[in-house]
């Protein structure tokens, strides 16, 4: 019989760049307090989500180094790594830990350090999110991608460049009420045309920040619950998929790693998005607007006329304003999503509904995860 | 910050500025052709607003830039270059790397041997570290004059971001005392610490850099360490200034700091060279503050904060005396350099630069 599973507790830093701390002491903030307020007398698993430590921090096993740092062992521990969906990835293995019964508490940390190098370093071990022998080698890049999917949405929508500005816009604006976000600032159309070119079309604005951040979430089953001071919130499903790459796609402008996760998540759970808080996985600016059609909010070509009406997606400002340290990214969403439909709020942002819907995605849609939560009294 | 010894950042105008000289090679590369070479967008240029820098001829180094600016220095002092008994050269770039610059401009400006003379490196900072210096031993009475000599023709790797900025040029300062002094120190503090934000290993032909880490924690850390200091030691604040200069590795960065500080813009802009010369290193901040000593009136406060990569900055408040106008007029002025220009490819600048070169 599958258990319950519930978010106990989160707590996470700013997204920033802490050029003073290392990605232990950046876990250490974090973690004391979600484990004062999260009430638990023991923990059976800590799941540690992770993109670059390899490459940008030289560690392997990173897990057990926190264990060792943290004083937390001899609490077994993994390290979970699916690209960009890193974060809901260590959160579905967490889910189903405890949905099977092997375990009744788990600590979930999300960890990325990426201001040790410069931006080309951080970029050159990014791009290995593709396929490096195909084409990592081959000098494409996450937003090479980007920039051949807009300049094909652009062209079969007739959509202009400007329009398409509307998401950053949106998203730094949103930032601007999360304590939590790496930019907080506004941003103008003329801004986001007139900043660096990434890849033609995508500008600098239209992309995330490089940043680092730390990130944990507490799960429990049932058991822990009464132990429990804090308000819990119930992960009701994590569903994933994968697709092709981006040359073998029949269709670019789909994603349909993102269509399957979510059409099997809707044969086991009704969604009305309307009514659900969602958090999506912008890296570019052009994806929010494939996602937001994929998942039905809007029709093929129009998302970028309803952006401004959209009160219920991004709140926190999402990648492209909150920031996106890669392997802790997964793990921010919740903890916001969490944080907005329970009583503690994300600042002074609260959602007034019972459902929350998180989506991270890695490359172009290479795999796709959603996670939904739901707010139990 | 505590001071554990008895020392004093106020120096109340004992000590001054007697003559200035600078010197920007005539040469210009644009920053758009660059970054147009190397494949990199055209908005960084405005983004860290450089249009264009100035290159040394093949026949222009550190110490021939240095040398005119500290020849025109003395002249505009109006001083027997004999009474300078002390010359500190501010470089990261010297033509000898064992052998002192200073004695080579020293010997050509003054006749006698009874003289210091010294090279200082502390990347873009040494020249203000050579300023320093030429207080103490003026204030000391150990010289009469000080010669402090800020002058760089500064590398950077072709296709580095660097390359869009590093350019050549040089700007001296007579330091006496104060009753022959045009500008007075009124105070002065430091800030230094171990960040290794940009360098260059022995042997490199080029330096490298920490990118982003150049900035927050090294430039805007130091700059605003150093002011804040500062303004508690003299119990100034921004609005006691009638103008701020920064060391200028781009037009922004001292835009920006400046704002951090809290000037507006119009008190930061007569002191911004970069976007039209580059950044000099040793020669930005005080080729700055030379432009903004020639348009100065008699009275007006001045701030000039110098940044070097590794890490630190001084910081420096300088008052205007009467007759700075006169002054002014003894010697060529910043805003003369900044007109002579002539463009060259960029090809012609790096065979000029000798970043490419035949075999003989």
């Amino acid at each position: 019989m599958v258990r319950d599973v519930y978010i106990l507790s989160t707590s996470m830093v700013k997204v920033d760049r802490y050029f003073n701390k290392s990605y232990k002491e950046l876990t250490l903030d974090v973690i004391a307090n979600v484990l004062n307020n999260g009430g638990v007398e023991y923990i059976d698993y800590v799941i540690v989500s992770t993109l670059l430590s390899d490459s940008i921090l030289h560690q392997l096993d990173i897990s057990t180094m926190l264990m060792q740092y943290l004083g937390l062992s001899p609490i077994p521990s993994f390290r979970v790594e699916t690209g960009e969906s890193s974060g809901l990835a260590a959160i579905e293995l967490g889910f189903s830990l405890i949905a099977s019964g092997k375990a009744d508490s788990i600590l979930i940390i999300g960890i990325e350090k990426l201001t040790e190098y410069p931006t080309n370093i951080v970029n050159e071990n990014y791009s290995k999110i593709l396929d490096y022998e195909v084409e990592t080698i081959r000098n494409i890049s996450p937003p090479d991608y980007a920039a051949l999917i807009m300049k094909e949405y652009m062209k079969r929508y007739k959509v202009s460049r400007e329009d398409l500005t509307v998401w950053p816009i949106k998203m730094h604006e949103n930032a601007l009420k999360n304590p939590y976000a790496q930019l907080r600032f506004k941003v103008s159309k003329e801004k986001v045309l007139n900043s660096i070119t990434i890849a033609e079309p995508i500008k600098l604005l239209d992309t995330f920040p490089i940043g680092d951040g730390s990130a944990v979430i507490l799960l429990g089953s049932e058991n822990t619950l009464r132990r429990v001071s804090s308000e819990a919130v119930k992960v009701l499903h994590i569903s994933s998929s994968t697709s092709q790459p981006l040359y073998l796609r029949d269709e670019i402008l789909g994603f349909t790693a993102l269509r399957n996760a979510f059409k099997r998540l809707l044969s086991r759970f009704k969604v009305n998005l309307e009514e659900t808080l969602l958090e999506i996985h912008d890296s570019y600016s052009i994806y929010a607007y494939l996602i937001l059609e994929e998942l039905g909010i809007a029709s093929k070509g129009k998302a970028y006329t309803m952006v401004s009406e959209l009160s219920n997606v991004n709140l926190s400002g999402g990648l492209k304003a909150r920031g996106h340290p890669f392997g802790a990214t997964g793990i921010y969403q919740v903890c916001e999503v969490y944080s907005m439909i329970s009583s503690k709020g994300l600042g002074e942002l609260r959602y007034n509904g019972k459902y929350g819907l998180i989506h991270s995605m890695s490359g172009p849609d290479y795999n796709s995860r959603l996670c939904l939560l739901e707010k139990v009294m | 910050m505590g001071h554990t010894v008895n020392t004093s950042s106020r120096l109340e105008g004992k000590v001054g500025i007697v003559g200035w000289g600078v010197y920007v090679p005539i040469w210009r590369v644009k920053a758009i052709e660059i970054a147009r070479m190397w494949g990199f967008p055209e908005e960084l240029t405005k983004s860290l607003w450089i249009e264009e820098k100035a290159i040394a001829g093949e026949d222009e180094d550190t110490v021939t830039m240095g040398w005119y600016a500290a020849k025109v220095a003395i002249e505009r002092g109006g001083i027997d270059p004999n009474e300078v008994g002390a010359v500190f050269v501010g470089t990261e770039s010297k033509p000898y790397a064992v052998k002192p610059s200073a004695t080579i401009i020293a010997d050509a400006l003054i006749d006698t041997g009874v003289k210091s003379a010294s090279d200082i490196e502390f990347a873009c900072r040494a020249g203000g570290e050579g300023i320093r210096d030429s207080i103490a031993l003026v204030m000391s009475g150990m010289v009469k004059y000080a010669l402090a000599i800020g002058s760089d023709t500064a590398q950077a790797s072709p296709g580095d971001v660097l390359e869009l900025t590093a350019s050549s040029g040089a700007a001296a300062y007579v330091i006496g005392p104060e009753q022959d002094s045009i500008a007075v120190f009124e105070g002065s503090t430091v800030y230094v610490t171990d960040t290794t934000d940009f360098w260059r290993r022995d042997c490199s032909p080029y330096p490298r850099h920490g990118e982003i880490f150049t900035g927050e924690p090294a430039y805007f850390h130091h700059i605003i360490s150093a002011a804040k200091l500062l303004f508690e030691e003299l119990g100034l604040k921004p609005g006691d200034f009638d103008y701020a200069v920064f060391h200028q590795p781009n037009g922004k960065f001292p835009l920006q700091v400046g704002r951090m500080l809290g000037f507006p813009k119009e008190k930061l802009l007569p002191g911004i060279v970069t976007p039209w010369i580059g950044n000099t290193y040793n020669g930005s901040a005080l080729i700055g503050l030379a432009k903004v000593l020639e348009e100065a009136k008699p009275g007006s406060r001045i701030l000039v904060v110098t940044f070097g990569s590794g890490a630190g900055s001084d910081a420096f408040s300088i008052i205007v005396k009467e007759g700075i106008e006169e002054r002014v007029k003894k010697g060529p002025k910043v805003i003369d350099f900044l007109e002579r220009k002539r463009y060259v490819s960029y090809g012609e600048y790096v065979k000029s630069r000798r970043i490419i070169s035949k075999i003989e």
